[in-house]
C-alpha cells in the first residue's frame, strides 16, 4: 500500500478533551435545535461522542483541503441527524459556523437532511434510508483498486437496518473482504414510531453482523474510551469489513431528557435553557 | 450412479440459447474501451453473460464487479466508485436496471450527476420471460430523472458508437440496449450522436420517429406507405432525452408525425415528442403507436409486436389514417 500523500491535520487523543468536544457538540445541538424548532435533538445528544471520535480523533483528514484524495471518507446514512453533524464539521473547521447558524432557513444549504450542497465534505448525498453502505463499498472498492490507504466510514441508524438493501450490502461487503471498511451503527434503540424493537425487531444485532461475515465489535457508543479502542481494533483487522456497534443513549448528557424516545422533540426556551445549564 | 454429463443442466444453459453464436459486439465495445480508460469498471447482478460482460470479467479481472442479485446494492456503489474517479458501467435487465432501483439512481446517480452509465438489456415486449421482464415504463423513469440522458440504439451495428456515445455524454447515461441475435444480420457499422436524431429516410408526406428496435419496422412501415403513393421519412432519435429540437425544422415541412416505441405511449419517445410539439409553434396531426398503458405476457418478438400494435403493418395504417384525417386547426 503507498503511503498518502500528506499527513491530516493533528488528531486529538486524549479522552478529556474529547468529551469536553462532545460537550460542546451538545451544546450546540440544542442552541441549532432550540433557534428552529427544526432537527434532531435526542439523536444529536446520543452521538455526541462518536462524531467528536470520529472527526476529532479517528478520521484522516486535511482540514485546509476536502478534496485530498487519500482522506479518509465518512457517510452519514443517516443523514437527517444535522445538528450534531453540522456542529461537528464546523468545530473542526470544515464548515463555517456562521454558514451553520443558519440551519433549516430558507436558502440555506444547511437543510435538516445533509446534502452535497453543504460542500466536499458530505461524501454523499443519503437521507433517503438504506443507502450509505452501499456507496461506502463502492468507495472502499475504488480506495483498495488504487493501492489507496483511505480508509472508508459508514454511519447507519439501528432503525435503517430494517432497510433490505443494508443486507445486501453487508453481504457484499464481507464477500470483498473490505478490510478498509469501517461500519458505525448508531444503536439508539429509536426510529419514528418509537422503539425499533416493537416497529421492527432487529436484534441480536451483533450476530446478525457477524453471520454476514463482519468483525464485529458492541461498545458504549457514549464512552470515548471503549470508542477510541474499537477504532483502532477496526484497523487492524484483515479480510473482513468490520462492524462498530455503539449503543447509544438518546438524549445524553441532559437528564430530564435521557431515554426519552423522542424521534422529533421539540425544544421550547425554558427546556432548551434547561438544558444548555444542564450541559455547563 | 447414472453419467450426468449430457444432461446436467450448467449455468450456460440458461445464458446461451441454442441458436448461432451472435457476435458479441456491445461487450466487446465495452473492453475496448477499458482498454483504454482505466477508469473504466463494470459492474453486473448476476447476468453477466447475458451482458457480454464475461469478456471484461476474463480479461480485465480487476475492472470486474460481481455484486449477485442485488440492484439497488450495485447502483450505491457505482455511485461511491464514480465519486471516487471510476467510470462504472452498471449492467442487468432493462426492467432491473430501472425500476427495481429507481431512488438509488435518482439519489446515487442522477442527483449528484455522477458519470454512471446505466446499461439495461431485454428492452420492451423483445422476451418470452414475462410480464416480470418486460420494461415498458424505464424510459419514462429515467427520463424523469434531472440530469440523465437516456439513448436507445437501433441496431446492433450502433452497438459500439452507443458505448462511446455514453462515454462522450459527461454524467448519468442509461443505454437500453437489444443485443445483437445469433440469427440477426449485425449489419454495417452506424454512428450514433448523442443528442443528435438521424434522418434515415426524407419523405414531405409525414415522418415517423422511432427509436430503438422500432426503427427498422419504421423504415419497413415507410415502405409500405410508399407502394400506397405517400413518402414518409423516418428520424432515428437514440436520445430520447434530451430530445433534439432539430425535429421541430422537419415537423413544419412535413406535419403528419406519428412515433413508434418499444415502450409504453406514457412518458417515452411519445411523449417527448408530443412535448416538444406542443411547446412550440408548429401545428402538426399526431399519432403515438407504442405499447398502450397495458401489461403485456411473454412470447417471441414478431407474436408480441404484432398483438401489442407495433407492427410494421400497424404502424403503416396508423399513419394512413392520420395523414387522411382533416387537420383540426
Amino acid at each position: 500500500m503507498n503511503e498518502p500523500a500528506r499527513q491530516p491535520a493533528s488528531r486529538e487523543h486524549g479522552v478529556e478533551r474529547l468529551a469536553e468536544i462532545a460537550r460542546d457538540l451538545r451544546r450546540d445541538v440544542i442552541r441549532l435545535v432550540a433557534a428552529t424548532g427544526q432537527g434532531y435533538v435526542q439523536q444529536g445528544l446520543g452521538a455526541a461522542d462518536l462524531f467528536a471520535t470520529l472527526y476529532f480523533a479517528e478520521l484522516r483528514l486535511d482540514t485546509a483541503d476536502m478534496d485530498w484524495e487519500d482522506r479518509d471518507r465518512f457517510i452519514l446514512s443517516t443523514a437527517h441527524n444535522t445538528a450534531v453533524f453540522y456542529a461537528t464539521l464546523a468545530a473542526r473547521g470544515l464548515v463555517s459556523a456562521d454558514a451553520v447558524a443558519n440551519y433549516c432557513q430558507d436558502g440555506s444549504a444547511f437543510e435538516i437532511n445533509a446534502s452535497e450542497r453543504v460542500g466536499a465534505c458530505v461524501e454523499a448525498t443519503c437521507g433517503s434510508l438504506g443507502q450509505g453502505l452501499s456507496v461506502g463499498i463502492g468507495m472502499a472498492l475504488s480506495a483498495r483498486r488504487r493501492s489507496s490507504t483511505r480508509r472508508v466510514y459508514v454511519l447507519l441508524g439501528d432503525g435503517e437496518l430494517q432497510e433490505g438493501q443494508v443486507w445486501e450490502a453487508a453481504m457484499m461487503a464481507a464477500t470483498q473482504k473490505l478490510e478498509n471498511l469501517c461500519l458505525i451503527v448508531d444503536l439508539n434503540r429509536m426510529q419514528v414510531e418509537g422503539d425499533v424493537a416493537d416497529v421492527a425487531a432487529i436484534d441480536p444485532v451483533g450476530d446478525k453482523w457477524r453471520a454476514f461475515g463482519w468483525s464485529v465489535q458492541e461498545v458504549d457508543g457514549n464512552d470515548v474510551t471503549a470508542l477510541l479502542g474499537a477504532f483502532e481494533q477496526a484497523r487492524s483487522v484483515r479480510n473482513r469489513p468490520s462492524c462498530i456497534i455503539a449503543n447509544t443513549l438518546v438524549g445524553r448528557g441532559v437528564p430530564e431528557l435521557e431515554g426519552i424516545m423522542a424521534h422529533n422533540l421539540r425544544l421550547p426556551p425554558d427546556v432548551a435553557a434547561a438544558a444548555l445549564a444542564a450541559l455547563d | 450412479m447414472q453419467d450426468s454429463k449430457d444432461t446436467e443442466l450448467k449455468v450456460g444453459d440458461f445464458n446461451v440459447r441454442s441458436r448461432t453464436p451472435a457476435a458479441r459486439l456491445y461487450g466487446t465495445a465495452l473492453l475496448e474501451a477499458a482498454r483504454q480508460d482505466s477508469r473504466i469498471v463494470c459492474l453486473t447482478a448476476d447476468l453477466t453473460l447475458p451482458t457480454e460482460t464475461d469478456l471484461i470479467r476474463d480479461e480485465l479481472p480487476d475492472r470486474f464487479i460481481q455484486v449477485g442479485i442485488a440492484e439497488a446494492n450495485m447502483i450505491g456503489i457505482a455511485g461511491g466508485m464514480a465519486r471516487s474517479g471510476d467510470i462504472p458501467f452498471v449492467h442487468s435487465f432493462c426492467v432491473f436496471a430501472t425500476r427495481r432501483c429507481y431512488d438509488q439512481i435518482a439519489m446515487q446517480v442522477a442527483y449528484p450527476r455522477l458519470p454512471v452509465k446505466i446499461v439495461g438489456v431485454i428492452p420492451g415486449l423483445s422476451t418470452m420471460l414475462g410480464v416480470s421482464h418486460q420494461a415498458t415504463d424505464d424510459i419514462a423513469l429515467m427520463r424523469s430523472l434531472p440530469n440523465m440522458t437516456v439513448i436507445e440504439p437501433s441496431e446492433p451495428g450502433q452497438l459500439p458508437s452507443a458505448v462511446q456515445a455514453a462515454l462522450d455524454v459527461n454524467g448519468p447515461v442509461y443505454l437500453r440496449l437489444k443485443r445483437a441475435e445469433g440469427s440477426q444480420s449485425t449489419g454495417e457499422a452506424r454512428s450514433l450522436i448523442p443528442c443528435k436524431m438521424d434522418v434515415r429516410r426524407e419523405g414531405k408526406d409525414g415522418l415517423l420517429v422511432a427509436c430503438g428496435m422500432m426503427v427498422p419496422i419504421a423504415i419497413e412501415a415507410s415502405d409500405r406507405l410508399a407502394q400506397e403513393g405517400l413518402r414518409v421519412g423516418v428520424v432515428e432519435m437514440a436520445t430520447v432525452k434530451p430530445i433534439d429540437p432539430a425535429l421541430l425544422d422537419l415537423a413544419r415541412k412535413a406535419p403528419v408525425i406519428v412515433t413508434a416505441e418499444n415502450h409504453s405511449i406514457i412518458g417515452g419517445l411519445g411523449s417527448a415528442v408530443a412535448e416538444l410539439l406542443a411547446e412550440s409553434d408548429v401545428k402538426v396531426r399526431f399519432d403515438r403507436v407504442g405499447v398502450r398503458d397495458t401489461f403485456a405476457e411473454g412470447g417471441t418478438t414478431k407474436f408480441l409486436f404484432e398483438r401489442y400494435g407495433l407492427d410494421a403493418a400497424h404502424l403503416a395504417e396508423r399513419f394512413t389514417r392520420l395523414h387522411a384525417r382533416q387537420p383540426k386547426y
